[in-house]
């Protein structure tokens, strides 16, 4: 008589359901990587599970600065390829002394195929433009690269009211390739790749001598699975230096930066 | 479409669990609430209530201080346990909870109001105690109210984005629930799957609000006879 019933029956089904959402948890390498990184990485990977099914690999990317603070309080992450070496050192847990200096990239200006072409050829004509979409470049390496070009050129001061900021360059990317806005700083890579990078076109490529090296470092994470100094390894090999370099990184431990670049 | 399932599946499942653990606390707090004439009452509802409107990203900021490696919570538990909750699923469990515990408190508390009180009475004076009058009861008579809330808890706790993405981030196949799937989605230009994904997050919402709706109706007709 008493519908108490219901409730019961209720809170049994619902601690049934939080079970199963607990036992669902598995344990592979989990990778965390700048978001530039995304479809290069995944690349990787694929030859890795192709030949290590006992090692399964996950990967988790975003922008490096959002990484960091997350291994920082605690993420389960077992590796970290961040796009600068400063965001690698803020993660604190990273193993700096097993740091490798991975891959290289470059910055290019960028706009939709949608919007009436222009020509950049310094840093100076973006001055024309009345925004600009960059990675945040208070914290996200792509657009702490990007400023210390634009600052070195002499034109940040001027630009930098017109920042668009976004959470990380893929984020920049997609905004510019919707014409959101109407030219964007990412990397090289990032406009060569998907249909994102399809709908855009490079305006410009910033030469090595105007901005500092885009350099990717990678370190295991204090704590993590062992198995990631191995995966890091086949990253650091010729294999998957083929997959990067197919995807217009420069993979630096096969073929090491020019000196004075 | 797999993944999508997937999605899904994780996201009705963290939002069980969260409905799962807010329940005792929640119905105990609205039982308090729902008892006049004590001091501070004004207080505590107003505290219970502030998940509500404060910004989600406080919320999560708050548990991320508290639940972080270095946090008071967070670090004990990882040195006495080695329990990681910051950025697992657990993180998007608590969050979620918390963000919708007042919605189910103030459910309970109000249909727990809604029961005649000379029913209570009846029920002491048959030599019932005050434990027991409330279990066999105050909430039997008061379960619709009580389970509309949880529906409600669990809808709001399947859209949960602000607190989570801070204390959870935002993991593929870890920590990601729909929300947060759609949100990735838009920011890497992905608008396709994001649209799919925001039609599964209304299709959720809606069968659950039907719920809450045909419960109170019930609840209604239940009250008038």
């Amino acid at each position: 008589v008493v519908p108490f019933e219901p409730i019961r029956r209720l809170l049994l089904a619902l601690a049934a359901c939080g079970l199963l959402a607990g036992c669902g948890e598995r344990e592979p390498l989990l990778v965390f990587g700048a978001a530039s990184l995304a479809d290069a990485l995944e690349a990787a990977g694929e030859s890795w599970r192709a030949a290590h099914p006992e090692a399964p690999v996950d990967f988790h990317f975003a922008g490096s600065n959002d990484l960091a603070r997350q291994i920082a309080a605690g993420a389960p992450a077992d590796l970290f390829v961040a796009a600068d070496r400063e965001r690698l050192e803020a993660a604190e847990r990273a193993d700096l002394e097993a740091a490798r200096a991975l891959l290289g990239n470059e910055l290019v200006v960028v706009r939709s195929h949608d919007l009436p072409p222009r020509t950049v050829s310094s840093a100076r004509d973006l001055l024309a433009f009345e925004r600009i979409g960059l990675a945040d470049p208070e914290a996200v390496p792509a657009g702490v690269y990007a400023r210390e070009w634009l600052a070195s050129q002499g034109v940040w001061e001027a630009l930098r009211e017109r920042v668009v900021p976004a959470l990380d360059v893929r984020a920049n990317l997609a905004a510019v390739a919707s014409a959101s806005v109407a030219v964007g700083v990412v990397y090289g890579t990032d406009a060569a790749t998907g249909s994102l990078g399809a709908s855009v076109s490079v305006l410009y490529r910033v030469p090595a001598s105007e901005a500092p090296p885009v350099v990717y470092w990678a370190a295991p994470v204090a704590g993590g699975n062992p198995a990631a100094a191995r995966f890091l390894e086949y990253l650091e090999g010729p294999e998957a230096g083929a997959v990067f370099r197919r995807y217009g990184f420069r993979h630096l431990p096969t073929e090491p930066e020019p000196d004075g670049g | 479409v797999a993944e999508t399932v997937r999605l899904t599946l994780f996201t009705l499942g963290v939002a069980a669990a969260a409905t799962a653990w807010i329940l005792p606390p929640g119905i105990a707090v609205g039982w308090a609430l729902a008892r006049r004439g004590w001091r501070g009452r004004s207080a505590v509802e107003a505290l219970v209530s502030l998940p509500l409107v404060l910004p989600p990203t406080a919320v999560g900021l708050g548990l991320l201080l508290l639940l972080g490696r270095t946090g008071p919570v967070g670090g004990l538990l990882h040195r006495a346990l080695g329990i990681e909750v910051a950025f697992t699923w657990k993180a998007v469990v608590l969050a979620s909870g918390v963000v919708a515990f007042p919605l189910l408190v103030r459910s309970v508390r109000s249909a727990l109001e809604e029961v005649d009180p000379r029913l209570l009475g009846v029920a002491r004076t048959l030599g019932r105690g005050p434990a027991a009058t409330f279990f066999a009861v105050h909430l039997p008579l008061a379960w619709r109210g009580v389970l509309a809330g949880a529906v409600l808890a669990f809808a709001r706790a399947l859209g949960e984005f602000g607190a989570t993405i801070l204390v959870a981030g935002n993991i593929p196949g870890r920590t990601q629930t729909l929300a947060l799937a759609l949100f990735q989605r838009v920011q890497v230009g992905r608008e396709r799957e994001a649209l799919v994904l925001a039609g599964v997050s209304a299709a959720l919402a809606f069968a659950a609000m039907l719920l809450v709706e045909w419960l109170s109706r019930r609840r209604e007709r239940t009250l008038e006879r």
